[in-house]
């Protein structure tokens, strides 16, 4: 994929830099920043900040809110990777027809990808409050309950785009494949077994890279739904948290600390991502 | 020479995106352009306290001091001391804020602070001190948790008078049960968390802060943990409660607006609820007569958690400190803005001489009585997780305590497990 | 069995479009009739709702929509030059260092922007662009570029470069070449990194709440956010503010549907 051309490229690094530029001093920058932060007692109102090793990283470590908040993260994340990736692909095999209905349906399915996730929250939470149209079991106010509906919000938000993603994967599989995998009498199962899914990988890779991306980022919805609650953290994510201890609240270098955490977690994942989108052949 | 055409070209791409820097700003010369000063003000919004309410006292202060320009900036929700600080983690702190808690900011010098002769009009010059300093102006005493109720509900369970001691509460309480009413409302839900606190509030008040004022002082200064008994005693009443059935648990997602609403509606028989709730019922009367009373000790004391402050903080900042301070002091002592106030979110303004309109409604009333009553009999405490100053606990504990009273209103932890999770809340603050 | 396929999918497609009903039926409806009947059609429709929110004495809405428009015109166009440009470079360079310079690109496409905000306010209040449109739009390109720069290296990889080079014996200037032979090769890439991009700059809500800060006002999402707490007992309201919030970003996407189903099909997924 990557070419080495005859001129020298060397010549359109002028035009890599005001990307790279910002990239680095907004992002690089800041992550530098913030990791330093993990090794110091920053706190908001404090005259002096000292360094104070890895103190930050052991109290973090032995707080089980940070275990709990963790798990948060990762529960939330792995509903939101697994079920709209599987969902999306039924839905997308019952859709592939591009006759007026299904396009139109397509888009119904679209729509909630396009809305920002306050609003979907807004939306939700006006139906699942008590009083509301689907108050049925405490959705937000069971602490057993609450997270798995958050997750279930942000699924039905991601459904649409990987069956769009999925349709898209779909309509790339030459209809010659089936008519010859019928001649060869194979039902339906074993044509999706040995042509579709061969076909659509790299559909699936590119659902799961940015269903990841949402799981991990997920914010706002737990700010407008249930503000890390009910009861103490049950719905708080490390995003949140970070945010919870080191924007609104004074603990600037234990939330450091712990945004620290979640990068290495980040960059551990995305060297994984890498080496599969690599392998399944997503062009990079 | 190409290259370098290249690298100029982007290198302008660049700076024309910085280049329109003042952007949304207001421009510089706009600040000190006529010999005025525009100052920022951070307020927020209510349903007792509209745009409309700020708009035209900012308008009326700013008449009285001539030379300020205030440009009025909004919370994004009810929790203004939360976002007070999300703008100081950006260097945004406003000129001047109102009811934001000043712990921290004051230790961290981003406050000015108000001087004695600043003070000498206010009935309570020391209220919410930080190491013996004010700097939030006292303005206002504003009851934070009393008992509001449904007189139907109490007719229909045929409670005569409101309970006098805490076991005539919990007896009332089975009554209304027993009558098929939910007796006490619960709120709290979406960004509303505080909403959640107001029973423990009320407990932590009759049974530990009456007999002891000081103890978030003790607790700060480590010869309390929140295992003392009397701590315990105060959580496990509101345990009990929920284990009771006497708690409506599906209210913990309901907003804090929507908690009134429901209650309005006839959700439950009591609302524990601050003063503001006597206007709101005073302005827009519910369906059924209110009435209200103190939470209720052990051995019959009418106990009012309360606090005094709300009024008005400077950053140390400012443009011009001088001129801030002037304002805070004028938007203080003028007479119609704290009117408004009083009639809007029924507080009670601590300006020596003040007298509230002469035409406020009936539960406002009732709800100062009672206040005036506990001035008298010493019953007037602090409000857990709502005080502030040297008396109250860090400002960092303020979400962990909200979460935690959820917990114990749903009946997820008991009285020992919300105290042991209290006492590791604060050790992973040190 | 045959007509099974359309009615399972309809009503399928019912089911999950239940929230939508909800807030368009909801927001042409009084207060009253959403709590008393909240299924039902709005009969008849009232405008009093979407007239409350766009006449607003305060005029947010449309202060908001003001920013908005700014914040993610000015980010989606950088952004699909920059990270145009970006890739391009990337993908054809021999140079050793562009390999670890794309790894460090992609991870931070997972970076969720709360971990270092804080730290990005600091670095922005240091050059002055905190509290102003300029001061989000650098944000959102710099935390963007990695999927614009993702989506684009996928694409260049699959143009010829003999397409250049023959270019370039022609005598264009590297800047000719990029913009009149590289660029337009790159369209249908273009249409999916600006229509993602538009969305998700349009959606932000973190990074406009705080770096826009209070003084420059809000983007039309943080004014719903802003929003709840004052209109949480009149959800007719809030529906209408949430519904002209979202419209502008829905026309974008239904003007660029076409392309972005084509941009899918052709860059993203090979």
């Amino acid at each position: 994929m990557r070419r080495s051309s005859s001129r020298s490229v060397r010549e359109f690094a002028g035009f890599a830099l005001p990307g790279l530029f910002l990239y680095g001093l907004l992002v690089l920058v800041p992550i530098g920043w913030t990791v330093v932060l993990g090794f110091t007692d920053r706190n908001r109102f404090a005259a002096a900040t000292h360094w104070v090793g890895f103190d930050q990283f052991q109290r973090l470590f032995a707080d089980d809110q940070f275990w709990l908040v963790l798990k948060n993260t990762f529960v939330v994340t792995a509903i939101v990777v697994v079920v709209p990736n599987a969902l999306g692909l039924a839905i997308a095999l019952l859709l592939n027809s591009n006759t007026l209905l299904y396009r139109l349906l397509r888009s119904v399915f679209f729509t909630p990808v396009i809305l920002s996730g306050i609003v979907v929250s807004v939306i939700w939470q006006s139906m699942l409050r008590p009083g509301g149209v689907l108050d049925q079991v405490g959705w937000l106010s069971d602490p057993s309950i609450a997270l798995y509906s958050i997750s279930g919000i942000i699924c039905w938000q991601m459904l649409g785009f990987c069956v769009v993603v999925y349709l898209a994967g779909l309509n790339g599989v030459p209809r010659e494949l089936y008519e010859a995998a019928i001649v060869d009498g194979a039902g339906w199962w074993r044509r999706f077994g040995s042509i579709t899914w061969p076909m659509i990988a790299s559909a699936v890779t590119i659902n799961t890279v940015m269903l990841l991306i949402s799981g991990f980022k997920v914010y706002e919805h737990i700010l407008v739904l249930t503000n890390g609650g009910p009861g103490r953290n049950t719905t708080a994510s490390i995003a949140f948290d970070v945010i919870e201890k080191g924007v609104r609240g004074d603990r600037i270098g234990f939330a450091a600390a712990e945004a620290t955490v979640m990068l290495a977690i980040i960059v551990a994942l995305s060297g994984v991502v890498l080496r599969v989108l690599r392998r399944r052949e997503v062009h990079l | 020479m190409r290259s370098r055409l290249t690298v100029t070209l982007a290198a302008l791409l660049t700076v024309a995106l910085a280049g329109c820097t003042q952007g949304g700003k207001p421009a510089d010369s706009a600040k000190s352009g006529g010999g005025t000063v525009e100052l920022t003000m951070l307020t927020f919004e209510t349903p007792n306290l509209p745009a409309s309410l700020w708009d035209s006292a900012i308008a009326r202060v700013e008449q009285k001091v001539p030379g300020v320009k205030i440009k009025k900036l909004v919370t994004p929700n009810v929790d203004r001391t939360t976002y007070a600080k999300q703008l100081a983690s950006s260097g945004q702190l406003p000129d001047i804020m109102i009811a934001v808690n000043p712990q921290g900011f004051a230790e961290g010098g981003q406050l000015a602070e108000f001087t004695q002769d600043d003070l000498k009009d206010f009935a309570d010059p020391t209220s919410g001190a930080i190491k013996g300093k004010i700097y939030q102006l006292p303005t206002n005493a504003q009851p934070q948790s009393l008992l509001y109720y449904n007189k139907d509900d109490f007719a229909k369970a045929k409670i005569t008078a409101p309970p006098k001691t805490w076991a005539e509460f919990l007896a009332d309480c089975g009554k209304l049960k027993a009558a098929g009413i939910t007796p006490i409302a619960v709120g709290g839900g979406g960004q509303d968390t505080f909403a959640s606190m107001y029973t423990w509030v009320g407990t932590v008040g009759t049974d530990v802060y009456l007999s002891d004022p000081d103890f978030s002082k003790q607790i700060t200064d480590g010869s309390k943990t929140f295992d003392d008994p009397a701590f315990v005693k105060a959580t496990d009443k509101v345990a009990q409660l929920a284990k009771l059935g006497y708690l409506d648990k599906q209210g913990t997602s309901r907003s804090y607006a929507d908690h009134e609403k429901a209650f309005r509606a006839g959700s439950a028989a009591m609302y524990p609820m601050g003063s503001w709730f006597a206007t709101s019922a005073d302005n827009d009367k519910p369906k059924f007569g209110v009435g209200v009373f103190a939470w209720p000790s052990d051995d019959g004391k009418a106990v009012v958690p309360n606090l005094t402050g709300g009024g008005l903080s400077v950053s140390a900042k400012a443009e011009n400190v001088d001129l801030a301070k002037k304002f805070a002091l004028e938007w203080t002592k003028d007479k119609e803005t704290s009117d408004a106030f009083t009639k809007a979110d029924g507080t009670f303004n601590t300006i020596k001489g003040y007298q509230p309109p002469a035409d406020m409604g009936p539960l406002f009333k009732e709800t100062l009585a009672i206040y005036n009553q506990a001035v008298k009999d010493q019953t007037v405490t602090p409000a857990l997780s709502i005080e502030q100053g040297d008396n109250g606990l860090p400002a960092d504990m303020t979400v962990p305590v909200q979460q935690i009273a959820v917990e114990v209103l749903n009946g997820k932890s008991d009285a020992k497990a919300a105290v042991t999770k209290l006492n590791k809340e604060y050790a992973s603050l040190k | 069995m045959k007509a099974l396929r359309p009615i399972g999918a309809v009503a399928l497609a019912a089911l999950f479009f239940f929230p939508v009903y909800v807030v368009v039926t909801g927001m042409l409806k009084p207060v009253k009739d959403i709590q008393s009947s909240p299924l039902g059609l709005p009969m008849p429709p009232t405008t009093a709702n979407l007239g409350a929110v766009l006449g607003r004495e305060d005029g947010l809405y449309w202060s908001a929509l003001l920013n908005s428009v700014q914040i993610t015109v000015l980010s989606v166009v950088a952004l699909t030059l920059l990270s145009a440009m970006l890739a391009h470079y990337l993908v054809r360079s021999t140079a050793r260092w562009t390999r670890p310079a794309l790894l460090m690109l992609l991870s931070g496409l997972m970076i969720p922007p709360a971990v270092i905000l804080q730290p990005i306010t600091q670095v922005l209040g240091a050059v002055g662009l905190m509290n102003s449109v300029v001061g989000v739009v650098c944000a959102n390109v710099a935390y963007y570029l990695p999927f614009g720069v993702f989506v684009f290296a996928g694409f260049i990889g699959g143009v010829p470069v003999e397409m250049e080079e023959a270019a370039s014996i022609d005598g264009a200037s590297r800047f000719r070449l990029f913009w009149q032979v590289v660029f337009p090769t790159l369209r249908p890439a273009a249409a999916s990194v600006m229509i993602f991009l538009g969305v998700w700059v349009w959606n932000d809500f973190l990074t406009p709440l705080i770096v826009l800060g209070p003084e420059s006002g809000t983007t039309v999402t943080v004014g719903v956010y802003r929003s709840v707490g004052e209109y949480s007992t009149n959800f007719g309201t809030l529906y209408a503010f949430s519904f002209l919030a979202s419209l502008p970003v829905l026309l974008f996407f239904v003007a660029l549907q076409k392309q972005f189903v084509a941009g899918l099909t052709a860059g993203a997924v090979k």
